[in-house]
């Protein structure tokens, strides 16, 4: 009787060029995500760099129990939960009502026009992202504040008020991403069967009723996947654009769980509990996703796996 | 119901002409199939009565109302298509009932019709499952009873049974031709498939490149093709179609082709005909083994014989050029495995011009 590993080797010899073509993504996935999870055991150790990964002493929870001791930790916590709850609610429609309205443009000069035009941000770099933020919302120059002392307000210091470090760093990510982000959506509605929609046609639906009763439905398990990726990702919030913008005066609402992992591990050479901070956020990812996939699956039919 | 009535239809896409001009009149509770090959135009014409395309020139009247530039929805005609067009989101129940609630008809008015069509449909037991959960041939019914739920003036159906195998086919065939029957709406049916046009038309249009070629029932068009092209897309196995020449032998007309010699009807048009070239058309069905009176004998030569339970085709050859010919088999093939000779009724001879590919003889058809 042939066993498992002798029809792998088997089907191995046969289809060779599939596993090469495989290897360069498991080997990324191996180097990349898999080798450093041996590091992952620092979040459990008084890590030194002189004694390296073995050689340094468990503490057990101790760094677990320092963080959730830390008023800074739970700020970023909560800051991290808050600005992945607005980005949500308020990004993750966006690309979709894009992806709808570039369906119902007619004129093909039109359509490609304004998709360029939204798809654009996409492709800048954070960091000039961060310059145009920057510079759109000075209090001297900023085409903001121009506009706001043109209607006789008083400028307002944006970057440093934390009242206003959500709505900027919210709405700057939607104008980046919100286009492109739409791309996924547009194939999904391509996808839908012309069929369809002549059908409602000779029964009298009118485009607005299309849109509601045929592409929302039929781009549905799309939107869900997308979803339950989107909040797979909860906790990874875009930092590099928050730590070209935030300072000091904003931490209150900017600070989240990676720039304190980035503060506590890189700048304060703390490797530990940055590492503990780093595991706990991926644990609740793991779990967020595993949840939303479980309730997609139950109540909609369309799951990730 | 209503009739329809295209007259000089055309349809353009920008400066390309696909549909040139076409007439035709279907007559009130009539079932009309629309057949012909890829791109002759026949779906385009059926999205035109639809309202799906734009008609760009000749007028199109549904009942006594010209339609041209009235919106689908007011044209009152129900489309099956092709892939069903079912809303894979919605159950077969929501399905039947979506023109009705577009049209917003009363929640007891969809309930009390969506259940009358599924008793009709046999689908009453089905109306809570998706159009995933449905075979082929219960979502063929379900886009049906989305047709026949809103009681239009008029069907089209956009060759409905070409997903189905061939067994649901012929099943789904019988229960559209028993739905109309029963119904009696006017129908417009496209296809490419020759067996579906002839089993379910009361009239045939075979259409070839935008053009109506032939009009008439299945078995006129069967007996009396007007050209080799609906006398080759008309029959299954098609009509034999050999090059020969005619010539007039005073007491009567032949064709030769080659050295042999066949007797043909005897029609005005070839009398005196010299050395004139011809098509011969002869179909599989009206050829006999067996010699009889009146029947001329043609030599042949077999190559193959395909059985087909109680028929058999015989593929042969008569001069060089493939000859078809169906046989009865009587329960057994031996005695046609020795068959040399076939018989042909002059009178069941199509002949064609050669160069226009027309049949002689129309007028006495």
């Amino acid at each position: 009787m042939q066993t498992k590993i002798d029809q792998f080797i088997q089907h191995l010899r046969k289809e060779w060029q599939l596993y090469v073509l495989l290897a360069p993504t498991i080997i990324w996935f191996v180097v990349f995500l898999y080798k450093p999870m041996y590091g992952l055991q620092i979040a459990f150790k008084d890590y030194s760099i002189f004694r390296g990964v073995a050689g340094s002493p468990w503490v057990g929870f101790e760094h677990f129990h320092t963080l959730f001791g830390s008023d800074q930790f739970l700020r970023a916590l909560r800051n991290t939960f808050m600005i992945s709850a607005l980005s949500l609610c308020f990004g993750f429609p966006i690309p979709i009502f894009l992806a709808i309205m570039f369906n119902e443009i007619t004129n093909q000069v039109f359509k490609r026009t304004s998709q360029t035009i939204v798809y654009l941000p996409h492709f800048i770099s954070t960091v000039i992202i961060s310059g145009i933020v920057i510079t759109a919302f000075s209090p001297s120059a900023g085409i903001v504040n121009s506009f706001l002392s043109w209607i006789g307000v008083d400028p307002i210091y944006f970057l440093i008020k934390p009242e206003w470090f959500r709505p900027i760093y919210i709405g700057s990510g939607i104008w980046q991403e919100a286009g492109f982000s739409s791309i996924v959506f547009l194939a999904a509605i391509a996808g839908v069967s012309p069929s369809l929609y002549e059908s409602a046609v000779v029964d009298g639906a009118s485009r607005w009723q299309m849109v509601w009763k045929i592409t929302i439905p039929s781009i549905l398990p799309t939107i869900i996947i997308m979803l339950i990726i989107r909040i797979g990702n909860l906790l990874e919030v875009g930092f590099e654009l928050i730590i070209l913008l935030y300072q000091p005066a904003t931490f209150e609402t900017a600070d989240v769980i990676n720039t304190f992992i980035y503060r506590q591990g890189l700048q304060g050479a703390q490797y530990d509990l940055a590492a503990a901070a780093g595991l706990f956020n991926a644990i609740v990812a793991f779990i967020l996703v595993m949840t939303a996939n479980t309730i997609s699956r139950r109540f909609s039919r369309t799951s990730l796996w | 119901m209503s009739g329809l009535n295209l007259k000089k239809i055309v349809k353009r896409y920008g400066a390309v002409e696909v549909v040139h001009g076409i007439d035709l009149e279907v007559k009130s509770q009539e079932f009309v199939v629309l057949v012909g090959p890829s791109g002759c135009g026949k779906s385009t014409t059926l999205r035109m009565i639809a309202g799906l395309e734009e008609i760009s020139g000749g007028e199109l009247t549904i009942g006594d109302r010209v339609v041209n530039d009235v919106a689908p929805k007011d044209r009152d005609v129900a489309m099956v298509f092709q892939n069903y067009a079912l809303y894979p989101h919605l159950n077969v129940a929501d399905n039947i009932a979506f023109g009705l609630k577009i049209r917003k008809a009363s929640k007891e008015k969809i309930k009390e019709s969506v259940a009358e069509v599924a008793e009709i449909l046999g689908l009453t037991e089905y109306l809570d499952r998706r159009p995933a959960d449905l075979s082929g041939g219960q979502r063929q019914r379900v886009a049906m009873g989305r047709a026949i739920v809103r009681h239009p003036e008029v069907f089209l159906f956009d060759e409905p049974l070409s997903n189905l195998d061939a067994k649901l086919r012929t099943q789904m065939r019988a229960e559209i031709k028993r739905l109309h029957k029963r119904l009696g709406v006017t129908s417009v049916y496209v296809t490419h498939d020759q067996v579906e046009a002839m089993t379910l038309a009361d009239r045939i249009v075979v259409m070839r490149d935008g053009h109506i070629e032939q009009v008439g029932t299945p078995m006129e068009l069967f007996n009396n093709p007007v050209n080799t092209f609906v006398a080759g897309f008309i029959g299954s196995p098609p009509m034999n179609q050999i090059a020969g020449v005619a010539n007039d032998k005073g007491d009567k007309v032949v064709a030769f082709i080659d050295d042999v010699e066949i007797t043909l009807p005897v029609l005005d048009e070839l009398k005196g005909a010299s050395k004139l070239d011809v098509i011969i058309g002869i179909r599989p069905e009206h050829v006999s083994i067996e010699p009889g009176e009146g029947l001329s004998a043609i030599p042949v030569s077999l190559d193959l014989i395909e059985t087909l339970g109680s028929e058999a085709l015989l593929h042969t050859s008569v001069a060089g050029k493939t000859f078809v010919l169906k046989v009865e088999t009587r329960g057994e093939i031996e005695h046609l495995e020795k068959v040399n000779t076939i018989y042909v009724d002059p009178s069941m001879i199509k002949v064609f011009d050669a160069k226009t590919g027309n049949v002689f003889g129309l007028a006495q058809a």
